[in-house]
Parts: C-alpha cells; structure tokens; sequence
C-alpha cells in the first residue's frame, strides 16, 4: 500500500534499518519500528557509530526512542561493506580515539582563545547556540 | 497499594459494619484498575487454593482454610469497590480469628497494620516478633530486590512474618488478597520452595492463564510477535493519541511453553502481575532454551558489536564494553545471574531470537544460542563464534533451520500495526488540507504542475501511471466574527476572547500620501527608489498573474469585476513605465532606472506578456532605443537576456511598420549599432528583428515592408555596420536565426553575402 506518494513520509520505512543523525552529532543506526506525526522515532537494535578519522567503532545501545526535533537526517541503510576505506575498530579502541580528538580540539580552541584574548578581542561564545 | 493504604483508614472493627453497605456498589474504577482480572478471576478458588499449599508447608491445622475460604465468598464478591475488599475480608474474619487464634488478634492486626504502612514499619512496633525481621529480610532481600515494587517487600515482610509465627491461623493469609499471597509466595525457604514454587506456578499460570500459544510452535518460531493476542485493554480517551495498541508493547507473544523457567519476570502481561515468578537461575547449559532465556544469558557475555545487537542489560558503557570483549560462548552462569537480578528489575523486552533480515551475511548459523542477532556479523566473526561454541560442546543443539527461512522473517516486524500507519497518515494528510492550496502553498502547487505537465510529456508513450498524492479538498467557510455586543453598554467591551482581544491601543494606520513619500525617498538612496519602484510594480504584476487563477476560482457573479480589475492593473503598470505625455512612448528614464536593478529586468520579463499589443511594443522600443545604456549596466548582471524570450514573443506579434520602426530605433543613435553588436542581447536582438522581416518577406508578397525605403536601407545599414565591424567586436548571439543569410542575399552581391556568412556564423559555440 502506498502511503502518501510524493510526499516525505516515513512510513514506508518502518522495519527497515536506517541510519539517524541527531543533532547533538551522534550517528545511531537501527531499525526502525515506529513513527508519529513528529517523527519520533522508536529505533530498535540500535547501534551507535562513532567515527573518528578512518575507523570507527558500534556500540550496541539497545531500544531507541528519540524525538523527533533532534533528528538532523535518517536514511536507509543498505549495508553495503564499507570495510575498503573504514576500518572498524573495537569500542574502547574507540572511545579512546574520541577522547583524544575532542582532547586536541579543546586544546586548539583554547589557544585560539587564548590569542584572541591576547591581541584584544573577543569571541563571544556560542553558548545558546545548538552544538553543531 | 490502595489495599494498604485503606487498611489505615477503614480496619477497625468498630466500622466493618459501615463497609459492608459499600459492597454492592459496582465500582467502576476497580474494573478500570484491575480490568477483567478482578471481576472475571475467581480470586477466591485461587486463594482457597494457595490457601492449602500454605498449610501444607506449615503442617497448619487444614480445617480453618476451608471454613475460612467459605467465609470468603460471601465477602468478597465480585462487586467490591477495590479499596474495600480486603478490609471488609479482614474485618469480617477476624472475629474468626478471635475465636480460633484467641488473644493475638490486636498484636497481629496492628502489626498488619504497620507493617503495611512504610511510614511506620521503620519505625516498628515493640514487639517480641521484631527480631524476626531483620534476619528474614536480610536472607530474603536478594531475592526480592527483583520482584518489583516496595509493596511487594511489604507484603511479603509482613507475610513473613505471619508465617513465621508458629501455627498462625491461615485465616490471617486469607485476609490477604490474592496478589499479596502470590507475591508473598517467594522463596521462603530456598529448598520447599523449588517444589512448591513450580506448583504454584503452574497452579497460578493455569489459572490466570497466559496468551494463547499454539503448541505447535517450536520454540524457535515462536517469537512471532505479528500474532499475538492481545489482552482487553481500556482505551485511551485522549483525542490525538495512537490507537490503543490491541497489545501493550510489553506483552509477550505467545510463545509455547516448554518449560516454567521460562517464566521469567521478564515479560509481565498488562494485566497480571506475575511477580510470584521467583528468580531462577537457569540450569546449566539447559538443553532447550527458550528464546528470552537464551538472549538474556548469551547476551550478557556476547563479545562481538553486533548490529544491530540484541542489548545486554543496562550496563554502563565500560563495563558492557568488557563484557563484549570478553569471550564469548561463556554461558556461564556467572555473569548472567548478576546480570538478571541486578538489571533486570522490571522486564527486558524484546529479545528477539534472530536480528532483521537486512540481506545475506555469511554462512548459515547452525546453533542457535547466537542466532538472535549474528545475521549481519561478519562472516569471519561468525564462524569464529561458532568455532566457539563447538569447543564448548554445544554441538547438540537443534540448528537446522536453513537460511532462507530465517532471513525472510523480522519477529518484530509489524510493531506498528496498520491502523497506527493509517492514524499517521491521515494526520500528514489533515496537515495538508486547505481551503485554499494556492495561498497556503503556492510553491508546491506550482511545482507539482509543471512536474505532471513533464509527466505527461515524457510518459506518453509509456502507459503507467505515477501514483498521485490527492489531498482533501476543503471548502473555503466563511467566518467572519462578530464580537458580542451588548445592546446599550457604555464604552467597549471588557470580555476578550481569542477571537476578539481587547485592543490595548488605540493605534490608527496613517498611510503616507505620495507626496510624502516622494520627499523622503529623496532621502533615501537612489537605488532604494528604484527598488522601491520595482517592488510596487512587482505586487501589481503578480495580481495580474494571478489573474487567471483567480479568475477559475471566483463565482460567475464576481467575475467581471475581477476582469476590470485585471485591466486596471495591467494599465497601472504601462503607466508606471509610459512617457508622462505620450501614451505610446515608454519613459526612458523610467524604462532605465527599472532596468538598471536586475529585479527590474526580470520584471520587465514577466511584464511584457501581460502587456496589451501596442504598449508591449513601445515597451520593446524603449529598450532598443536605450539598448547601449542598458548594455553598460548590464555588465555586472548579465540577465538582459531573460528578455529575449518576452521581446521575441512580441516581435513575432508586430506589424511591419513598428518593425521597422523598431529597427529605427536600435540604430538610432551614431554609434550606436555597433555598440549594439557588441552585446550579447542587442545582436539576439537584431538578428531576431531581421529575422522577423526576412519571414514576413518571404511569406506574405504583399507586406508592406517594401513600401518605404526605410526597410532597405536600414537593412542597408546593418550589412555594412557588421563587415565593418571586426569579428572581435561581434558578440555570439543566443541564437542564430537561420534566414538571415537569404535576407541579406537580398541586398547585398556574393562577396559581401560570404563576409556577412562568415560573421553570422559566429555563435556561442565558435567562440
């Protein structure tokens, strides 16, 4: 049955896995089970992803239920092997990569904060702004 | 618990005769609470029942159990308002128990009392009993931290504790309600209650009765959830809710029951609390597990990052991270007890034996401790695990399912059944209805034309057709409000209403005359005018667009005024552009400012269409006049050629002398004609003028273009302006119309014809 042809709707994509991105940059893959009018989603079996450079590492999570205004983007996932270009990695292995690049970040950003300071400026921070 | 709590109110002996008028009353909210169970269970079998087995562990005196379930039935029928029957059970028996227990009634009934209420029972009574309790509760915690609810370690406290007082009269159990006893049934002592236990349950589960599930099922199929039957439920009165899911997302599905260990607490039904399920340690290495037993032991040791995986138990990320790395094929039962009472708490849904089929993945699993979610590991990584669990001996293990079998089949596909999709959709579709689509989406409908006209032209031959999304059609209702008035009232109106709010201020709309406008804009920079020209033109243009949509729309009555006001608009904007004078002349200074923005253009554009004959014309005329100036201020744009189309249309429609004319025009000027050539639109230009002239020649013997010389000679003119004029200089044309060769054959000899060849065949290409 065709649910609303030519619209975006995300009915037909039930039972299917899809890979969502939400606003606060995580990736979580899983199935999807059901929807509402918001597009909250209820994701089922689902996977975090997290990638870091050229690996990147899944960390079952179990049954998602995510709202619908903090989704970015989702779409099917069709499982093709991606193991050319993307190494997978085991979940400390990770995890320990994401520290360490969120390390080097806040240590950039403290610099250039810091020589801004320096020269007279201000940056004004983007404290109410949404993350990413 | 309500029961408890109404224990504090209403148990004293003094009042039970005061409860007992309440007991015919229907009591709506017990059935809403407790559903069918409370009416339809017979709640008193099922005690008398337990009843017995309790005497049995306590060698009890088994005469008062039946006088005493006889004296049950007449209190607790069925009617009962669900705060009463306990009390009005318990009072009703303890004039019982006086007689039997003779003398401890006020201990043990305080006692009930405070030992429900978690107020006092910290507190705690002084009592000789007392020092039962901490050596009872401290054994007995491990096993209740699971059982959910603190109502349930109350009960079972307090069940303790009567249990524990020598021959306690059952009638004191009996005072309890079913749930409590069933609750209070954990395992008192860990060795009778193995036995009894299974007793119970199967007793308990016959009873109550779970879910259909047909025998025939194999355990491995059986976690179908798209079958399941759904216990009554009540529905939500909630106006935007989904519809009540015939089954509450946590019942389990029927599943067949191949062992009571399966009975876990993992899957409690909507209606029945099943927390007499005491917590098992599964055997080890159980031959025939059921699913949820499976995934609940090897998911904890699970090492791979599966996708999707079944989810362990709520662990944190570290420590689940170890537990993953860790080796599989450990069933073991070390990590999996701590897991089950530690996380499990209330239920863990949902561990479907095989993962969704999201294509082929290796080769076929044959054992099926991991074939819940290992469909999509990768192949290597699976027969790793298989290895695995060959080394552990699990080789025994009913495996044959093929492959094809298992892929083709999602157990938890249809979560969402299909009224819930058609709720959804038809709030999308209410979302998209409207009184009137091309105010409310202007764009889309738009789009969605030219998109079927594409449809239609590309699929004529082809005879499918694309399903189309129709959208309710609403009719437009008027409402015009009028806010009550009352007949005589002084002043305004206090009331104010979402459709009437009250004016705070009384703010008045000054339009600024003209003239003012004028003297500010003066202010203004000069650019901002113009803007401000176009801009008005712009609402003019689109009301005259939307002309002909409105005008299908509007009642037969109305249409002739809308058709005045069609021409009126379209006159206001020929004014706007005219000579002050002239009627037939377009101001060049108007016609340069609007053209100088590139909104300006792109208006003149979409104008032009509209635009009566002769005004359509001397619109054209104005650019060819103004051409070299607009060429200049073009530079920067580049969209003088979005006219091309409107000023070809109107060409085609003109008559011979204004071509001429308009040919006059572009030549006008000294010098001018070549600063003409070098633009990109005034030689599209010129060629679609001489163009126009060589088809009229060629087709009609009779136009009147030969009547005068001027024709020739301006044609004249043109030929010698292009040899003239270097290749370098002479920009491409948009396009090149194919007579102008023979025109020019007309006038001029074989040579030149050749140069002139060479000349037009300069198109954008070339360049």
């Amino acid at each position: 049955m065709n649910y609303m042809p030519g619209t975006a709707s995300l009915i037909e994509d039930i039972d299917k896995k899809h890979l969502v991105l939400l606003r606060d940059g995580r990736t979580l893959i899983g199935i999807l089970r059901s929807i509402d009018q918001f597009a909250n989603l209820v994701l089922h079996q689902t996977v975090e992803r997290i990638h870091v450079g050229k690996k990147f590492g899944d960390i079952p999570r179990g049954i998602f239920v995510v709202r619908g205004e903090n989704v970015v983007l989702l779409g099917e996932d069709l499982d093709k092997e991606c193991d050319q270009i993307l190494q997978r990695v085991s979940i400390e292995e990770i995890l320990e990569e994401q520290r360490t690049e969120q390390q080097a970040k806040q240590e950039s950003e403290r610099l250039k904060l810091q020589a801004v300071k320096e020269r007279g400026l201000s940056i004004p921070k983007a404290d109410t702004l949404d993350d990413f | 618990m309500f029961r408890f709590q109404s224990f504090d109110d209403d148990c004293t002996l003094e009042e039970e005769e005061g409860l007992v008028e309440e007991e015919d009353e229907i009591d709506q909210f017990n059935d809403d609470t407790f559903g069918a169970g409370a009416i339809d269970d017979d709640w008193q079998e099922e005690h008398a029942r337990l009843a017995e087995l309790d005497e049995l562990v306590r060698d009890g005196p088994p005469g008062p159990a039946d006088a005493s379930s006889g004296d049950l039935t007449p209190a607790g029928s069925n009617a009962n308002p669900s705060a009463l029957p306990p009390p009005s059970s318990s009072s009703r028996l303890y004039p019982d128990i006086d007689e039997r227990a003779g003398g401890d009634l006020a201990e043990s009934l305080t006692r009930l009392i405070l030992g429900s209420d978690p107020a006092i029972a910290g507190v705690g009574t002084a009592s000789s009993d007392r020092s039962h309790f901490p050596p009872k509760l401290s054994s007995q915690a491990p096993h209740l931290s699971a059982l959910s609810g603190q109502s349930l370690m109350r009960s079972y406290q307090h069940h303790q504790h009567l249990l524990h007082r020598g021959p306690a009269p059952l009638s004191q159990i009996n005072s309890h309600s079913i749930w409590e006893n069933s609750m209070g049934f954990g395992p008192v002592n860990s060795g009778l209650v193995n036995q009894k236990e299974d007793k119970t349950l199967m007793s308990i589960i016959k009873e109550v009765g779970l879910p259909n599930r047909p025998p025939t099922l194999s355990r491995e199929e059986g976690r179908d959830l798209s079958e399941r039957v759904p216990p009554p439920r009540s529905s939500s009165p909630v106006i935007g809710s989904p519809p009540v899911r015939a089954v509450p997302i946590g019942t389990p599905p029927k599943q067949p029951m191949s062992q009571v260990l399966n009975q876990q607490n993992n899957h409690p039904s909507a209606i029945h609390v099943r927390a007499s399920v005491p917590l098992r340690y599964p055997p080890p290495f159980p031959e025939r597990l059921s699913p949820n037993n499976l995934l609940s032991i090897a998911n904890s040791p699970l090492s791979h990052p599966p996708f999707p995986a079944g989810v362990g138990p709520v662990l944190s990320q570290i420590q689940r991270a170890q537990l993953l790395n860790s080796q599989v094929g450990q069933f073991q039962r070390g990590p999996a007890p701590p897991l089950l009472q530690g996380g499990v708490g209330g239920f863990r849904p949902f561990f479907g034996q095989s993962g969704p089929r999201m294509g082929p993945h290796g080769p076929p699993l044959g054992h099926t401790p991991i074939r819940h979610n290992t469909t999509h590991l990768h192949p290597q990584h699976r027969r790793m695990l298989n290895q695995r669990m060959q080394n552990r001996g699990s080789g025994d293990h009913v495996g044959g399912r093929g492959v094809g079998d298992r892929k083709n089949r999602d157990p938890y596909s249809n979560l969402m059944t299909q009224r819930e999709k058609e709720w959804v959709a038809r709030i999308q579709m209410m979302q998209l209805q409207s009184t009137d689509p091309y105010l409310d989406d202007y764009y889309y409908q738009n789009y969605y034309e030219k998109m079927e006209k594409r449809q239609e032209r590309d699929r004529d031959n082809r005879k499918e057709h694309t399903t189309k999304l129709i959208t309710p059609q609403v009719a437009k209702l008027e409402h015009t409000y009028r806010p009550v008035q009352f007949a005589g009232s002084l002043g305004k109106l206090t009331v104010s209403s979402v459709n009437n709010p009250r004016k705070m201020i009384d703010a008045v709309v000054t339009t600024r005359s003209d003239d003012e406008e004028k003297r500010e804009k003066q202010v203004w920079n000069k650019r901002r005018q113009i803007l401000y020209t176009v801009e008005k033109m712009y609402s003019l243009l689109l009301e005259v667009q939307d002309f002909e949509k409105k005008f299908l729309q509007t009642p037969e009555h109305q249409r002739d005024a809308l058709l005045e006001q069609h021409k009126t608009h379209t006159l206001q904007l020929y004014n706007s552009l005219r000579e002050k004078e002239w009627d037939d002349r377009v101001s060049d200074e108007q016609c340069l400012m609007i053209m100088s923005v590139r909104k300006g253009k792109r208006l003149i554009s979409r104008l032009l269409p509209f635009l009566p004959q002769p005004q359509a014309a001397a619109v054209v005329m104005g650019i060819a006049r103004n051409l070299p100036a607009l060429a200049k201020k073009d530079k920067q744009d580049q969209v003088l050629c979005w006219l091309v189309e409107p000023v070809t249309a109107v060409i085609q429609s003109m008559s011979s002398t204004s071509l001429t004319d308009l040919l006059q025009e572009l030549q006008g000027r000294e010098g001018q004609l070549p600063l003409v050539l070098q633009n990109k639109f005034g030689v599209t230009l010129l060629y679609l003028i001489l163009s126009e002239g060589e088809r009229m020649q060629s087709s009609d013997p009779n136009c009147q273009l030969m009547d005068d010389n001027r024709w020739t000679e301006l044609v004249f003119s043109v030929t010698r302006e292009l040899l003239k004029v270097p290749s370098s200089a002479l920009s491409s044309p948009l396009f090149t119309p194919p007579n102008l060769v023979s025109l020019f054959s007309r006038y001029v000899d074989r040579q030149r014809l050749e140069l002139l060849q060479e000349k037009l065949q300069i198109t954008s290409l070339s360049r």
